[in-house]
């Protein structure tokens, strides 16, 4: 049997110790990395209308608002 | 086309018939500046010197006005929502203004700035806590567009909101 040495792989996924605190349990343990649109060419609006074709067919019906924008701090 | 981009590009033709250039906020503007996460929400910044025009042209196209003030409105036609805010001061005037354009499926768009959007973000969590989307976004976008954000601006936004804490947490 022909075992290869996969050491250097581990070595590339595994997380380090200075990366380990940095990985956030709201991302369940995997760091966000957004896909590099601008180097794929990919709109990424032409991205989101493709996922919301899916969204609208697993949820066609989304809460709609009821009630009216909140707080008092308008600054901008 | 879905109904969604329809709704976006029917919009878009109510805002042009009327000669009034909006920039996309919220959370299609995040979209366009590349996190892409299922939403619906389509919110356009607007001179606050068209609010009527555009309540008006949206009264026309069937939607029912839910709430509106001298800085943002809502409204709603269905299950289609669309909310506005309206820029009156000078910051938003300016985000307005430097809002760049942008060919989409939908057609041509204004998109406001990563650090105007961030910065419309924060008021939108400051306003409603209950808002961490809001959060999230911001930590998002600030991840995706470190190395090129102006952060003289970003911290301008923050400390506006007495929140220039709050900056170095989502960049922590």
């Amino acid at each position: 049997m022909n075992f290869s040495d996969n050491s250097n792989t581990h070595a590339q996924t595994a997380p380090n110790h200075a990366d380990t605190g940095a990985v956030l349990a709201r991302e369940a343990g995997v760091r966000f990395q957004g896909p590099n649109f601008v180097a794929c060419g990919i709109d990424p609006i032409a991205e989101w209308l493709g996922l919301m074709e899916v969204v609208q067919m697993l949820c066609p019906v989304w809460p709609v608002r009821d009630s009216p924008m909140q707080g008092s701090n308008w600054r901008l | 086309m879905s109904n969604l981009a329809e709704q976006i590009r029917e919009a878009l033709s109510m805002f042009a018939r009327n000669g009034i250039e909006p920039a996309l906020i919220g959370g299609l503007a995040v979209v366009a500046h590349r996190v892409v996460r299922a939403t619906k929400d389509v919110d356009f910044l607007v001179e606050a010197e068209a609010a009527n025009t555009v309540h008006d042209g949206l009264v026309d196209l069937g939607y029912q006005c839910l709430y509106r003030s001298e800085d943002a409105a809502n409204y709603v036609r269905a299950a289609e929502g669309l909310d506005l805010l309206y820029a009156h001061r000078p910051l938003a005037r300016r985000l307005l203004a430097q809002a760049s354009e942008r060919e989409t499926p939908m057609g041509r768009m204004r998109i406001i700035s990563v650090e105007g959007l961030i910065g419309f973000k924060l008021q939108g969590f400051v306003n409603d806590a209950t808002r961490t989307r809001d959060l999230d976004d911001i930590r998002a976008l600030l991840k995706i567009h470190r190395t090129s954000l102006n952060m003289g601006e970003l911290s301008e936004y923050f400390a506006l909101f007495n929140k220039p804490e709050l900056l170095s947490e989502l960049l922590g």
